[in-house]
């Protein structure tokens, strides 16, 4: 079928002003919050799961690629359209369309905000626990297909821990049932393996995810350490010693500049390294635990500390956190956030590695990061004007994630693999392992058109 | 069906070469054709390869616990036996992870754990701890009570290593918590019961020993009542770490379910004033519902009264073991339909319903042939379709083979048997669900 023909067909399927064809409005939708670009060859706004089943029906028939796409807040291209592949608008099918209190289940629809439901489930007294920074404008679809983590899923596990079914366009247009609001469905776990494959295995249009009752207390804590290893020690002596605090979050010296420059978020302009402790659950108990954390801290030299003293105090510890990579514009106009995971006790030495490859390559890197997860975020800083320079980012960025390969972690916590991340995929996986997953997506995409060229490396 | 036999006391090689996992094979009517047992990784490799090149269908099986998880095939040309691979890979405590070779127990790991200079635990506890291997409740998914605090498989695994259809080894996750590289084939992996690979080692978050834990043990004179005190604790600030109903009328002897009484297990962990408190609070909520009971402290004393809820026992007797899954609030009335069903056809059961999670463990013995299908047929009515799940955990092939679909089989076409197609094209493990 010709492209003119194609265009007609979506347009009968959506409606004519819900196809973007001229390059003017598909280049709105080259990119996503990675670095690279790729133009669509259309862009289709979604309603219902009906209208996407009819979309990828039509384009599985064509042997079109599409990929699905929310706010696009993925960070390593995992939205990007390759060989001019339709996107797959999503972000319009957004209720929320059941909370079910007694039996802690809420169904929505993948277009929905994560803080949208958080703030739809907290005057009941109850939240969806994985919450990423981008909360505010990724969607529930996004989180899915990334298996997106956040703050306090130290605790309470990523998203994939939280999704317990999903209704799915299938790579043919058919869709499917994943699992129900009972747990445990038989046979190997789809539901798992879908959730996190960077929308490259189907599409979610409805989603049942687990939510949970708001703990009784919160306790939110600040220290201040006068280098960045010290933090990082002081995160792996807390969790060896027993204690699981909902979060444990670091960001350096340069971050926390960016992050009061912006929003005056309260820490301290002269530290080289903050940590944001924060307890959880019932009060009981409570204060004991926060005397140990103090201890340990104190232990690793912390020059102050200090507590959120009511739910303002709290809140601007959070936004300060949660607005760090925006921050990151007034440092530079372009950054490439790494996002690879290390045991925990190897916080000090990847940090210290991390360091070296900044002065190795002559880059600025500034580090906010999930440190109770071992998950590390050190932002790269440059223009994106300067090639050269450019160069340089990509293969620091490439080093950093073998540092973390060689200290027994893996290349990606939370961000995926998308386009970015591929050639780092050798570090952590043998071609055995490799072939397996190609298998899976040849048994469920054999057409290979789902989103193609992200995940796995060609062989 | 099989003769009145006990499970095996002294395991493995209490009769010559049978291992719990092949005893059990045989006896829920799956003929065998040969045995291997190897000691480690390389030989299952090798093993693997010689299978894929001589096209021999082999099954791999662990303490026998849960082998009707997947399909049970008429015959098997060779029983992998993995008992022989159980060690302990490696252990980080101050990362608090674990990895364990697929043939070590659920209880010899809690052993291990709980010897270290600070105490550890996995927070694993289906029945048959004592046999249930690690790897075979991976294939499995089995659980327990405990899940309600700590989750699944799917929730405590971090990596898993196997070995392929070909012979090849094959390694996903890793071990840091949070792991978003390639698919997530740890997961996948979970519950396909050994039809895609042979799982040779699990590597799995392990906790630290609690300051304190507690066991309250109550009871419910009416379903309102216990439906009521449910709801109220699920709604309450309290996090128990296990909640069981079990029936006071559901006895060995006890022939009717009216006038059925609910017996209440729920544990608490963590910190000592934490404990105390909830003890307390949870005394008062079951008051204002009629329950009475007691709260005892003690860690042996918890995991005791949880475990002795949900283990049906030594007795092997034509099991009929199941593990039933409708949404929460759901749980008591199917709980109790359940226990009809039971009584109905005049057999003996032990039920036990893990309350906020809505799964109920049935175990019956003794199922006579000529009944077995209506038995099915009843059991499965109790959950309409779309509205959870009845699994065989263990039964024989005969009932098996009465079961039908126990997947979606849209879901069979569009993805497990294409899935099986590509993984496992000479058809070397079991078949698929």
């Amino acid at each position: 079928m010709e492209r003119d023909q194609i265009l007609k067909k979506l347009q009968e399927i959506v409606g004519d002003p819900n196809v973007l064809w001229k390059d003017v409005d598909l280049a709105v939708f080259e990119y996503d919050a990675g670095l690279d670009k790729e133009i669509p060859g259309f862009v289709v706004f979604t309603r219902t799961a009906e209208e996407v089943a009819q979309v990828v029906k039509l384009l599985h028939g064509e042997g079109i690629s599409f990929v699905a796409r929310g706010s696009g807040t993925n960070l390593s291209g995992g939205t990007i359209p390759l060989n001019r592949g339709v996107v797959i608008e999503l972000s319009r099918i957004n209720r929320i369309l059941e909370i079910d209190l007694p039996n802690e289940r809420a169904m929505i629809e993948p277009g929905v905000y994560n803080l949208a439901l958080q703030n739809t489930l907290a005057p009941l007294g109850y939240y969806y626990a994985p919450d990423p920074a981008s909360q505010k404008v990724s969607t529930l679809g996004g989180n899915f297909g990334e298996n997106a983590g956040g703050p306090h899923c130290l605790k309470y596990g990523v998203t994939s821990n939280h999704i317990l079914g999903a209704e799915v366009v299938w790579p043919n247009g058919e869709k499917v049932w994943l699992g129900s609001k009972a747990v445990d469905p038989p046979g190997p776990d789809l539901l798992g393996l879908l959730v996190g494959s960077e929308g490259t295995l189907g599409i979610a249009t409805k989603i049942l995810v687990r939510i949970m009752r708001s703990p009784e207390r919160v306790l939110t804590m600040l220290a201040i350490f006068k280098n960045l290893e010290d933090a990082g020690q002081t995160v792996s002596d807390i969790i060896s010693e027993g204690i699981i605090p909902a979060t444990l979050e670091i960001m350096d010296n340069m971050m926390i500049r960016a992050v009061e420059e912006s929003m005056h978020a309260g820490y301290p302009l002269d530290a080289e390294a903050v940590l944001i402790i924060e307890l959880d659950g019932l009060s009981d108990g409570m204060e004991e635990q926060a005397q140990r954390i103090l201890e340990i801290c104190r232990k690793n030299g912390v020059v102050s500390t200090r507590r959120a003293k009511d739910a303002a105090e709290r809140a601007d510890l959070w936004a300060g956190r949660r607005g760090a990579f925006g921050a990151v514009a007034r440092l530079a106009p372009s950054y490439l956030v790494c996002d690879g995971t290390v045991p925990r006790t190897k916080l000090p030495a990847a940090l210290s590695a991390v360091k070296k490859v900044g002065q190795k390559y002559n880059l600025a890197v500034g580090n906010v990061f999930h440190a109770g997860d071992g998950n590390l975020h050190p932002l790269i800083l440059f223009d994106d004007r300067n090639k050269e320079e450019m160069e340089r980012v990509h293969r620091a960025g490439m080093e950093i994630l073998k540092i973390c390969a060689d200290l027994g972690g893996t290349i990606s916590g939370e961000h995926g693999i998308g386009t970015e991340k591929l050639k780092g995929m050798p570090l952590v996986f043998r071609d055995s392992d490799l072939e397996m997953m190609q298998n899976l997506k040849t048994a469920i995409d054999p057409k290979g058109v789902c989103n193609p060229g992200k995940v796995i490396p060609r062989a | 069906m099989t003769p009145d036999m006990d499970f095996p006391s002294s395991l493995p090689g209490d009769s010559g070469s049978a291992s719990p996992g092949v005893w059990g094979l045989q006896s829920l009517g799956v003929q065998v054709k040969q045995v291997q047992k190897p000691a480690g990784e390389k030989e299952a490799r090798e093993i693997l390869a010689q299978a894929f090149q001589g096209r021999q269908t082999v099954f791999p099986c662990g303490g026998g616990t849960s082998l009707s998880a997947g399909v049970l095939p008429q015959s098997v040309d060779l029983a992998l036996d993995t008992t022989g691979m159980g060690k302990v890979v490696d252990f980080d405590p101050l990362n608090l992870n674990l990895e364990v070779s697929a043939g070590m127990t659920l209880d010899q790991i809690n052993e291990f754990l709980a010897g270290q200079e600070k105490g550890f635990f996995l927070p694993l506890d289906p029945p048959w701890s004592s046999r249930a291997t690690i790897g075979g409740a991976y294939a499995a998914n089995s659980s327990g009570p405990m899940r309600l605090r700590y989750g699944t498989l799917r929730d405590l695994v971090l990596g898993v290593r196997g070995i392929d259809s070909r012979g090849r080894e094959v390694a996903f996750g890793g071990k840091t918590v949070k792991n978003v590289s390639g698919y997530d084939l740890t997961k996948f992996l979970i519950g396909s019961a050994g039809s895609l690979c042979l799982i040779t080692s699990v590597a799995i978050r392990v906790y630290p020993l609690p300051d304190a834990s507690s066991l309250c043990d109550l009871i419910f004179g009416t379903l309102e009542e216990l439906e009521k005190f449910l709801a109220a604790l699920r709604s309450s600030i309290l996090v128990p770490s296990a909640v069981v109903v079990t029936d006071l009328a559901g006895g060995p002897g006890v022939s009717d379910t009216a006038g059925i009484r609910f017996r209440v297990m729920i544990g608490f962990e963590g910190h000592r004033l934490a404990v105390e408190r909830q003890n307390r609070d949870l005394l008062k909520l079951a008051g204002e519902f009629g329950g009475l009971g007691d709260a005892r402290t003690g860690r042996d004393m918890m995991i005791e009264g949880i475990r002795s809820a949900v283990d049906p026992g030594r007795s092997w007797r034509d099991p009929l073991f199941l593990k039933i899954s409708v949404p929460i609030v759901q749980g008591p009335r199917t709980f109790v339909a359940l226990r009809r069903v039971i009584h109905d056809h005049g057999l003996l059961g032990k039920t036990a319903l893990f309350a906020a999670n809505g799964v109920i463990f049935l175990y019956v013995e003794g199922v006579p042939e000529k009944t077995a299908g209506d038995l099915v047929k009843d059991l499965r009515d109790l959950v309409p379709a779309g509205g959870g799940y009845v699994a065989p955990v263990l039964a024989h092939r005969s009932l098996i083979e009465r079961w039908g679909a126990r997947v979606e089989p849209a879901l069979h076409q569009v993805a497990f048997q294409p899935i099986k197609e590509r993984l496992d094209p000479t058809g070397v493990f079991p078949p698929i669900l």
